[in-house]
């Protein structure tokens, strides 16, 4: 029951991030690779807040997202935006996303130095929970609470509301949404402003559970993430989030009766067989060819 | 400034980036490039010779041997699996790959885990740069070959490159193959030089440093992966004479470096080295139909022989039925007109005959081929040769290259004989240059034969389409609205060319919104509406066919 509850915590986290891949890739076809860099920066971001702003943590967060949009609107408008109309725009995109990624990390260097960075222990609450014989802290609550919301309002914004209906107009055919009067080139910003949010409030949420950062936790994330959202299906919002915690209690389950060393095999296997299985990912649809 | 050890990371570098050349050129984003690297790296060092036994270079010569075959194995086993991935999935898939190699190679005991394997080193700058050259001779050479045109075709469109008698899978999987290839000689050098096999060097970065120099340097032009790597592993050096030291400087200057370059020069670095385009001169040379003993040309059927049997051919998407029970026949030299208003199945019905689409129920009998069940490039094979209704050109290439990918089929192969210099593979080039011009001559395009094909005007696009239909020798050529947008004299002229097709013997199926033009040319009219043909013979009685003129304008209320 414990190993549960701890797959479904971390899976909640990578849930999060995935997701904000996905929506990048669902609406805009595009794999933004600079995500787990805004993760890597608001968890420092949100370290900084609580240790010298003085925040407590849970205020820290919408702090955390709202800086994290900015970085997302940073990264269309350099590294995206430019590309627009170019016959590469695919590869191009991934390459300039790492180039921001990595100016990125660099500022976090300079502004961090090299060392892993904790919060201060008195941070999080020490209220703990009895369930089913497992123990949990009020921490690990609000870890999952923040990432079911998060994800839950995202879906029902896709669906429901009008700047939802526009990006889905922007997926199907960004030409006829232009069209009709929708600003493609402002619900582009929104969407990457949005994904970012969300992966910032990931990165800040990873380094709460495992009380530190490092200038590689988007890297060792950002595999994972691709994982999930293949597995989910590209650009399924509710395949991410089934994706993430499926990932987190496999993983949980594979250091318990595997070894440690054979934890990240799991992401990798689950991948290839997904891909080969069913290309389309557990809910994506099959996109018809056209002639 | 230019250390011994610079000198040889700009080779490394510059393999290791011609094995993602290698899939780029094709199209293809393939992240597996480190696994194949580091299972060539790990097979080699066990299997090869003890250098102290044998010799430094013999022991370095089996290993790379050793490692090339590995290399590319490994990338032809995932390569098989994963074909049908397209785009990111492909990319996502090999990365994996990557990874669980990378894991695997850190928890299995014989390859000493995470300490890695230790080597001697044995490779100089020297050796290192003279198996660069040997890579980079391949793909000068594969370049302009029959082999290289294909697989750029496939990087421009997929579809049309199939309809060009390309066989696609094979040519990706020829792709993967060279990259693994590459990517094993990469691996074996770079154990040899920095004296250790060990996992941390074949992970994610390295896969993202190999795609980085690729596309820097410019995956179009084979010296790309050359610049690439001499920009990337020059900067940090001009830093570091710059006294440039602090940590996190040098990764911000490379990151943005990079991404000027990706944003500024779209073709990379060595996007402004010019392709080189000879327009051959073919002044003196007959019209197609003379016998050109370096092509080959295929037997035609002779005039009147059915060409095309369609039996009952129906396609239902859904619930929708797009084509209902056609029953038709094409014969060779027989200009048929296929007209109906929009939605009618039309474009459904060509795309089944030329084997793009699989009928629900019913038979395309296409030349002896069974359209559908066999493959579109070798229905193409066949001689089936199109034009589609949205222009599928190769954008990026030169109309005259467009009409070269177009000759896929009776062009000789060259690459081998390109590679060892042989003279006949000079000639068959430049015969098949000829070729290309001619059917470019033939549709009026010769002067434009330089210009690429995406900047060219709708009615030359069309024109161009034609010309590479044309170079491919069919038997039978299907024209989708050939002259949709075009004016009148435009149209006119285009009219003319379509009925000289005809007069040479080719069967030729045109769709066609014009119908004074279909009426002008045709020697039969097919019409189709919901799905089905409503009339059928010499095209003024079905213009007079009331059926027609009710499928057209409506009935009178």
């Amino acid at each position: 029951m414990q190993q549960l509850l701890n797959g479904i915590f971390i899976g909640s986290i990578y849930a999060l991030f995935a997701v904000g891949f996905a929506l990048v890739f669902g609406i805009l076809d595009r794999l933004n690779l600079a995500h787990p860099a805004v993760f890597a920066a608001s968890a420092f971001i949100g370290i900084e807040l609580v240790t010298v702003g003085g925040l407590p943590f849970w205020a820290a967060l919408p702090a955390v997202a709202v800086v994290g949009a900015l970085l997302g609107l940073i990264v269309e408008r350099v590294a995206f935006r430019p590309l627009k109309g170019r016959p590469d725009a695919h590869f191009a995109g991934l390459i300039s996303s790492i180039a921001v990624a990595g100016m990125l990390i660099a500022l976090l260097q300079w502004r961090y130095g090299a060392e892993t960075r904790r919060f201060p222990a008195d941070a999080f609450p020490a209220t703990r929970f009895d369930v089913l014989g497992a123990q949990v802290t009020l921490l690990q609550v609000v870890i999952v609470a923040v990432c079911l919301a998060l994800v839950v309002g995202l879906t029902w914004l896709v669906a429901r509301s009008r700047l939802g209906r526009g990006m889905r107009a922007v997926a199907e055919n960004p030409t006829a949404a232009r069209v009709l009067g929708v600003n493609v080139d402002r619900v582009t910003a929104t969407t990457f402003a949005i994904s970012a949010a969300l992966g910032a409030v990931a990165g800040a949420l990873f380094a709460m559970n495992v009380n530190s950062a490092q200038l590689t936790m988007g890297s060792a994330i950002e595999l994972k993430g691709l994982a999930i959202i293949v597995v989910g299906g590209m650009g399924s919002l509710p395949g991410a989030l089934v994706g993430g915690l499926l990932l987190g209690v496999a993983e949980v389950f594979a250091v318990q009766y595997l070894g440690s060393a054979w934890r990240d095999l799991i992401a990798f296997a689950l991948l290839f067989g997904i891909l080969l299985l069913r290309p389309q990912g557990l809910f994506g649809g099959r996109r018809a060819r056209q002639v | 400034m230019l250390t011994e050890s610079t000198v040889t990371f700009i080779a490394l570098g510059a393999i290791f980036a011609f094995s993602f050349y290698a899939v780029l050129y094709a199209g293809q984003l393939s992240l597996g490039q480190a696994g194949f690297a580091s299972v060539a790296a790990y097979t080699s060092v066990l299997l090869a010779p003890d250098p102290a036994v044998v010799g430094d270079l013999p022991a370095l010569l089996v290993a790379l041997v050793i490692g090339t075959t590995a290399g590319a194995a490994a990338a032809i086993v995932l390569g098989l699996p994963t074909m049908h991935l397209r785009g990111v999935f492909l990319a996502i898939a090999t990365l994996g790959f990557a990874e669980a190699v990378r894991i695997f190679a850190l928890n299995a005991e014989w390859t000493g885990g995470a300490q890695g394997m230790s080597v001697p080193k044995i490779v100089t700058p020297a050796i290192a740069w003279i198996v660069l050259a040997v890579v980079a001779y391949w793909f000068w050479r594969s370049g302009p070959t029959r082999y290289g045109r294909a697989l750029e075709a496939i990087r421009e469109d997929e579809l049309a490159a199939g309809a060009m008698g390309i066989d696609v899978g094979r040519h990706r999987l020829g792709a993967f193959g060279t990259a693994g290839a590459v990517a094993g000689l990469y691996g074996v050098l770079w154990a040899y030089t920095v004296r250790l096999v060990s996992p941390a060097d074949f992970g994610f970065t390295a896969a993202i440093d190999g795609l980085v120099t690729a596309m820097v340097g410019g995956t179009t032009v084979f010296v790309g992966p050359v610049v690439g790597s001499a920009f990337l592993t020059v900067i940090p050096e001009v830093q570091r004479a710059l006294g440039v030291e602090a940590g996190w400087i040098r990764p911000f200057v490379a990151g943005l470096l990079l991404l000027v370059v990706i944003l500024f020069l779209p073709g990379g670095l060595a996007g402004w080295v010019p392709r080189r385009i000879r327009v051959p001169d073919i002044s003196g040379d007959g019209d197609l139909d003379a016998d050109h003993p370096e092509l080959r040309t295929r037997e035609h059927a002779p005039r009147g022989d059915v060409v095309v049997r369609l039996a009952g051919l129906s396609k239902d998407y859904g619930g929708v039925h797009a084509v209902r029970g056609v029953h038709l026949e094409i014969r060779s030299g027989e200009l048929l007109g296929l007209i109906g208003p929009n939605g009618a199945g039309k474009t459904t019905l060509v795309n089944m005959v030329s084997g793009l689409v699989a009928p629900s129920s019913g038979e395309a009998t296409v030349l002896g081929v069974t359209a559908g069940r066999a493959p579109v490039h070798r229905v193409a094979a066949a001689g089936v040769s199109r034009t589609f209704q949205h222009s599928k050109l190769f954008g990026r290439l030169s109309a005259l290259e467009n009409v070269l990918v177009g000759g896929h089929l009776v062009i000789r192969p060259t690459l081998v004989r390109r590679l060892l210099w042989l003279p006949s593979a000079r000639r068959d080039e430049r015969a098949a240059l000829a070729h290309a011009a001619r059917c470019l001559r033939r549709v009026g395009m010769l002067d434009a034969a330089t210009t690429r094909a995406n900047a060219l005007s709708y009615g030359d696009q069309r024109r161009l389409e034609i010309a590479r239909a044309l170079a491919a020798d069919p038997s039978l050529i299907v024209l989708d609205e050939p002259a949709a947008g075009m004016n009148q004299v435009e149209a006119g002229e285009l009219a003319r060319l379509i009925r000289s097709l005809a007069d040479d013997g080719l069967a030729v199926l045109l769709i066609e919104h014009n119908v004074g033009l279909v009426r002008q040319i045709c020697d039969r009219v097919v019409v189709l509406d919901f799905g089905e043909v409503i009339a059928s013979g010499a095209p003024t009685d079905v213009a007079a066919d009331p059926r027609v003129v009710e499928a057209y304008l409506g009935t009178e209320a």
